[in-house]
């Protein structure tokens, strides 16, 4: 836990929170860094030119933090308090912070000025952060001059810091913690070597709200999920394992000649019976058949399969009833017939898509293999299109299931007339819901027992007459399974390894065990593996069979807390150190989880065993390394996820309609961010550029969203951006904006609160229980504009003292919609985007805000970064202790040029990551 | 009709009285012990019974309308039965009839795929993957699931779990997965009170070696730790040590004799092909099952939605064909009575079991069985697939504080009613009447079934109106 002295409920904002725990963390945080704004940034009232000042003031930190003794903190200078500071904070404060007048609950005759010892810390650094920004006294009554507050800051920052030394040596943080739900999924996905879903079972982390979901202290756990742990090892090692024979493939192979056919027949015997019909009545008969012929000609704008030699084009089709549409397997390969004139051509869009029955024998597990044969269509040079599986069922009318199965889009390059081979991989064991009626229906029965596949062209946007087409041609499909390249799989290999010793079992579950103990846990000694080796022993007895014992032993590996907890173990003490030090396996794993979310590979664990891994070069090797592995999207992916908050995007719906929220757009705004954040790790672009850039990272449906031209494909990828579009970094990107909207219209209150607790590591207070709501029935507020109400509900006293300091930052947004669009006018009249900081400093719009962060904040939001970054890379929220580490941190990154990647290095070789 | 109680009771009567029911061994959540109720404590049993497709709801201006609505005319203690429900007649002071309750995310969900939902309240999208969430008998398995020997017994005519959207379950665990169900009272039977699950020792037997083997490890790890280290991980020893507790419970539970039933009984697995006798056999696993202190939960599912499986031709017990059927014809002549009568059918046969319950005294405890179990009976559809205004049924469970003997009635004034002849179908109609939500009902339900919560499925706010 964090020190007593910060447990003390804190209000100089509105109230005393129902649920004090959590509240009293958020301002630990809050007040933390409220200091650290203080370090890199100044403002107007204390000195004329704020970088000047920020300069010095950052200069005196790092001068004490290298000239004092380490191991001799200082004591508190009282006396100094008693003669100069209390009396002037007595002229300054005292009026309304005192007995008589306790505003916001806060009496600022009663603090404790032994910083370290007393129960005021969190107290006094309000006061530092307040005084520094020029917040309080407040600017309009306070007699306060510069230099009297310039002489109290200096003796708070200087307090500060010596309270921060006593702490240090204090220490007594943990990141002590299990593994979370999707940092254990990728670590048995690592150690079984599939990746596949495995977890799921596990409950989802109660994440608090201003912590990362890895936070130590928020990781609970229960019986069920001990119970949980030990069930969900056992089935993944089923999973991954097999029993007896290779079983047999079965085959579909469907040339879509043969789907055109058979919908030409059923056509042709739909004619044949009307011309028999009407027999009697020529007319009749010639003018329903022509409609019958109508009717099966395709419009060229939809999907359709094609006859060349005919010229005929017929619909798509598809419905499940009697499985009529189910194309039969065998059991031999097929051979792929040469390309005919029949195709399937495909247009973007779900509803365009071309369903292949397969019937119902594809089986429970194993690997689905589908293969096309396709192109793009004719004359088509320039544009890409992109191709999705889905795979789903339909049992009765309302019964049904669909999911897209492929992880990527399938780009398809081949030009038309010459088509290639594209492929597809489909775990069928990954697919939650299968037809339950297989077994039991018949094929043509109802309840329909049959599956399909379907492929969607995902291509964004309808070919226009100005466009290339976007329509994919398929002539062939073919599918197998369950298909294993080798047998017993690579998976199971990997368990049950090839040895010597297999005849004797005894020895060889030592050999299983010892191998797959060593990868698994960290570090393994000999009396642990004579453990687990006795444990086979004394169930294999009652085992069904020697690989089910082993199957049991691994799992007891994988569900015990030698693998579910990290951070554990002894801590070596160096002499010449001041805290204790991770030892180097934690250390492997600390680095792991932190860029891979998982447990260390060979590699590190090697490195950790020979000692090298303090090293700062052999360090900086491996984080890149680590970083430019596939792996390291994971970190992209969880970090930028937790830090910029993003789950409320997760409960949008998409909505169809013009001006929607469509589908690919949604999916496309959750990913931005994430995209931007790992092209700028490979790029160690400057942090800087999550504030403002001159470029973008997107894919076609922002690129269209943004109005942005000639950005091709789903694939996100970087694109130099003219100044016009006012977009750049990630305070303007479509996802973040429209997640802190309401839905209809722009919410500044939420983007403001969003980006002071996100990215500037500044979270206001929580709003007081009883918010006067804005009451819209009043004549007069209704009319006023969206900014006017704000400012009118700010003129309420409550509300007044965290409004004036949220308000302003949300409203430079005003430009950008519900969805992040830009716009100049909201009903008629014109936005005013401008707004004025508590400090007296002007925003105008974004452009004023992005460049009053970067010019103004830059070493605030560097520094904001870094202990988000920090803190996850800990596993544990930050605290006073930790506050000249990242100080220490933020220099060095700034001094080597800002970079992201660098950030990661300089967080990684510092003191701070590799000590407990 | 007279033919088939006389088969039954002659059937029942061969049973003898003392047997039980339940469900798999190492399900999700294991038993634990024997109950062992003083006066004091009483069991608190929950039961859940649904039937599809809805019910007669024909216009006030029809003929059919005075006799063969399903619910009353009138409302609290003032209303009078239709033929279609004057079997609650007998028992109407442990019945209360609800209308006007429904789930806010159901309300524009075609009545062919709304079962899903019914214990749920789960949002279900369609253009998504499927997710459910956790249902009603579920939480409250999870609470005094280790007091029985299964936790839950999970019931449905169709068997299985059926498909996405078209669920032959109305039970689904925490995940949101669906729980399968049995269908056929000899394995129910057989399962409660018969057969040894040999390999579930086996496998009790592995848990417990595993969790000696976590806890090993964990006191290995915890020798290591720092001081505040250690006291964070003391959470995770106490729930190993929690777990290793269950894992015995279960295996004592595996042991344990069955309670003494006579096996001749169920020799002939019942089939829906006898649908009366079938449906009595169902609530009679039920019955067995609770008295017996087997388990305390149990839900039951007549008939999945939209016909297509054995459940439709329950309708064949009282003369007609394909029950889902019934529904579409309320537009023919006749058609509000015919599917009346079958809905009469399905109330006699709750009401059968109801009354059961009510004679019996407690085994161990104060009361009638009935007394101390709270039954749901009722639809996710009223009006021609119009998943709104539900007609429910709630009996039972005075001892846990239902007031009965009325009937709530908050559909308003003119509750969507008719026949579809074609056409825009009714739930895909404006929301003219804005029902209550059903799951203010479920929250009660689980106060009173003992469970400290204020919401269910996300929406917070019960309804005291059931209490006394």
């Amino acid at each position: 836990m964090i020190q007593n002295q910060l447990t003390r409920p804190l209000s100089m904002n509105c109230r005393v929170n129902a649920k004090p725990h959590g509240y009293i963390k958020r301002w630990q945080v809050a007040l933390f860094v409220g200091v650290c704004i203080f370090a890199l940034n100044s403002t107007a009232l204390i000195a004329e030119d704020p970088r000047d000042q920020g300069t010095e003031l950052g200069s005196v930190v790092e001068d004490e933090s290298n000239d004092t003794e380490v191991n001799v903190p200082e004591r508190p200078d009282l006396q100094k308090y008693k003669t100069k500071i209390e009396p002037l904070l007595k002229w300054a404060c005292f009026d309304c912070h005192s007995e008589e007048h306790s505003e916001g609950n806060f009496r600022a005759d009663q603090l404790d000025p032994d910083f370290a010892g007393g129960n005021d810390i969190t107290w006094w650094l309000e006061v530092y952060s307040v005084l520094s920004k020029g917040e309080m006294p407040p600017p309009e009554s306070s007699e306060l001059t510069d230099a009297d507050r310039i002489f109290i800051v200096d003796w708070l920052s200087a307090e500060i810091q010596k309270a921060e030394k006593l702490r240090k040596s204090s220490g007594s943080r943990s990141s002590f913690r299990r593994l979370t739900r999707y940092e254990y999924n990728y670590a048995l996905q690592d150690l079984l070597g599939v990746p596949w879903t495995f977890a799921d079972d596990l409950p989802e982390e109660a994440s608090e709200d201003d912590g990362f979901e890895n936070n130590a202290e928020s990781l609970l756990i229960s019986a069920k999920q001990v119970e949980t742990y030990y069930q969900l090892t056992l089935k993944a090692l089923q999973r991954v394992t097999v029993r007896g024979e290779r079983p047999p493939v079965v085959y579909w192979g469907i040339s879509m000649e043969e789907a055109f056919q058979r919908e030409k027949k059923w056509h042709d015997d739909t004619v044949e019976s009307t011309r028999k019909k009407f027999e009697d009545d020529p007319k009749e008969q010639s003018s329903q058949l022509e409609r019958l012929n109508r009717q099966f000609q395709a419009s060229n704008d939809r999907s359709h399969y094609s006859d060349l030699a005919t010229g005929m084009r017929a619909k798509f089709e598809w419905n499940y009833r009697q499985a009529k549409y189910a194309f039969e397997a065998s059991d031999e390969v097929p051979s792929m017939p040469a390309t005919r004139s029949s195709f399937a051509v495909v247009h973007p869009g779900s509803r365009e898509a071309l369903t292949v029955d397969l019937g119902d024998r594809l089986p429970d597990v194993g690997t689905m293999r589908v293969r096309i044969r396709a192109s793009r269509a004719e004359g088509v040079t320039q544009r890409v299109p992109s191709l999705q599986l889905y795979f789903g069922f339909q049992a009765t009318d309302q019964g049904r299931s669909i999911k897209r199965v492929s992880q990527r889009d399938v780009q398809i390059l081949a030009p038309y007339g010459s088509p290639e081979i594209y492929e597809w991989d489909i775990p069928l064991s990954e697919i939650e819901y299968r037809n339950t009626y297989r077994g039991s229906m018949k094929l043509g029965q109802q309840p329909n027992p049959s599956e399909y596949i379907r492929f969607v062209n995902s291509t964004v946007g309808r070919s226009r007459d100005d466009s290339e087409s976007p329509a994919i041609l398929i002539d062939y499909v073919e599918v197998a399974a369950p298909v294993y390249d080798e047998w017993p799989p690579r998976t199971h290999q990997n368990l049950f390894i090839e040895s010597d010793l297999a005849h004797d079992e005894t020895a060889y579950a030592r050999e299983i065990i010892t191998t797959f103990m060593s990868r698994a846990w960290r570090q393994v000694t000999p009396a642990e593996i004579d453990r687990k080796v006795e444990l086979f022993q004394h169930i294999r007895a009652g085992s069904l069979d020697f690989q089910e014992a082993i199957i049991d032993v691994l799992a007891t590996i994988l569900a015990s807390p030698k693998f579910l907890y990290v951070s554990s173990g002894e801590y070596e003490s160096r002499a010449d150190q001041e805290v204790a030090r991770l030892p180097q396996a934690e250390l492997a794993a600390r680095l792991s989880l932190f860029l891979w979310c998982s447990v260390p590979d060979e590699t590190l664990l090697k490195l950790a065993s020979t000692g090298q891994l303090t090293d700062p070069e052999v360090l900086r090797q491996q984080v890149n390394r680590m970083l430019d592995d596939p792996k390291g999207s994971r970190f992209a992916q969880h970090f930028v996820q937790q830090w910029l908050k993003m789950r409320p995007l997760e409960y949008l719906s998409p909505s169809r309609g013009e001006n929607g929220l469509d589908e690919e757009l949604l999916e496309s705004m959750k990913e931005e961010p994430i995209a931007l954040f790992a092209d700028m790790i490979r790029n160690d672009s400057r942090i800087l550029d999550f504030v403002d850039s001159d470029y973008l990272v997107v894919n076609e449906r922002l690129a269209s969203h943004y109005g942005i031209p000639g950005v091709q494909g789903n694939d996100f990828r970087r694109v130099a951006l003219p100044d016009e579009f006012n977009r750049g970094g990630l305070l303007t990107q479509a996802g973040l904006l429209t997640m802190n909207s309401d839905g209809e219209d722009s919410h500044p209150v939420k983007r403001g609160v969003w980006l002071l607790t996100n990215l500037l590591n500044d979270p206001p207070p929580p709003p007081p229980p009883a918010v006067p709501e804005i009451d819209l029935s009043d004549p007069e507020i209704a009319k006023l504009s969206l900014k006017e109400r704000i400012e009118d509900h700010r003129d309420h006293a409550a509300c007044l003292s965290c409004h004036q300091k949220i308000d302003p930052w949300g409203i430079a947004f005003e430009n950008y919609d519900a969805l992040g669009r830009w716009r100049e006018q909201v009903d008629g009249k014109s936005i005013d985007a401008t707004s004025v900081l508590p400090n007296n400093i002007s925003l105008n719009g974004i452009a004023g805000l992005k460049k009053h962060l970067a010019q103004d904040r830059e070493e605030q939001f560097v520094r904001a970064t870094v202990e988000k970054m920090a803190s996850f890379a800990l596993g544990r929220q930050l605290d006073f202790g930790d506050r000249a580490e990242v100080t220490d941190i933020t220099r060095r990154v700034r001094e080597a040029g800002g970079g992201i990647r660098t950030l990661v290095i300089c967080l990684v070789t510092s003191d701070l990551f590799q000590s407990r | 009709m007279a033919n088939n109680f006389h088969r039954l009771d002659r059937r029942r009567f061969l049973r003898g009285a003392g047997t039980a029911l339940a469900l798999p061994l190492l399900s999700s959540s294991l038993p634990l012990s024997a109950a062992t109720p003083d006066g004091e404590s009483n069991p608190k049993r929950l039961a859940c019974i649904y039937f599809p497709d809805g019910v007669p709801m024909p216009l006030r201006e029809d003929p059919a309308y005075e006799d063969w609505s399903w619910f009353p005319h009138g409302g609290g203690t003032e209303f009078k039965f239709t033929k279609c429900t004057d079997v609650f007649e007998p028992v109407i002071q442990d019945v209360t009839i609800l209308s006007g309750f429904s789930h806010p995310h159901a309300r524009r969900v075609h009545g062919h795929r709304n079962a899903d939902q019914f214990l749920t309240a789960a949002k279900i999208r369609r253009d998504v993957t499927y997710k459910n969430s956790i249902s009603l008998d579920q939480v409250y398995a999870e609470q005094i699931g280790d007091q029985t020997r299964f936790a839950s017994l999970v019931m449905s005519t169709d068997g299985g779990i059926g498909t996405p959207c078209a669920a032959q379950t109305l039970s689904f665990n925490r995940m949101g997965r669906p729980i399968p169900a049995e269908q056929s009272p000899k394995r129910i039977f057989d399962m409660l009170f018969v057969k040894k699950d040999a390999d579930a020792a086996r496998r009790l037997a592995m848990s417990q070696s595993a969790l000696d083997e976590m806890l090993a490890d964990a006191k290995d790890l915890r020798g290591t730790l720092p001081a505040e280290d250690k006291e964070r991980f003391d959470e995770y020893l106490n729930s190993v040590r929690e777990a290793e507790v269950r894992v015995q419970k279960a295996k004592e539970w595996v042991h344990k004799p069955f309670p003494v039933v006579d096996q001749a009984l169920f020799e002939d697995d019942i089939s829906p092909e006898s649908p009366r006798l079938y449906l009595q056999s169902m609530f009679d696993m039920i019955y067995l099952a609770f008295k017996t202190d087997s388990t305390r939960v149990a839900t039951y599912q007549i008939g999945r939605e939209n016909g297509a499986g054995v459940s439709d031709r329950l309708a064949r017990a009282v003369g007609f064909n394909l029950a889902h059927k019934l529904t579409h014809d309320t537009k023919f002549p006749g058609g509000w009575e015919n599917l009346g009568k079958y809905c009469r059918f399905l109330n006699e046969e709750f009401v059968r079991f109801a009354t059961r319950l009510k004679e019996t005294p407690e085994p161990a405890g104060t009361g009638t069985m009935l007394d101390n179990s709270l039954l749901l009976f009722g639809s996710a559809s009223s009006a021609f697939h119009l998943s709104r205004n539900y007609p429910l049924v709630l009996a039972g469970g005075k001892n846990m504080g239902f007031k009965h003997g009325r009937y709530l009635n908050y559909a308003g004034a003119n509750p969507m009613s008719g026949a579809w002849k074609g056409g825009i179908e009714p739930y895909q109609k404006e929301i003219t009447h804005d029902d209550q939500r059903l799951t203010r009902v479920f929250v009660t339900m689980l106060q009173q079934l003992g469970m400290e919560t204020e919401s269910f499925a996300g929406a917070t706010g019960n309804f005291p109106e059931l209490l006394s």
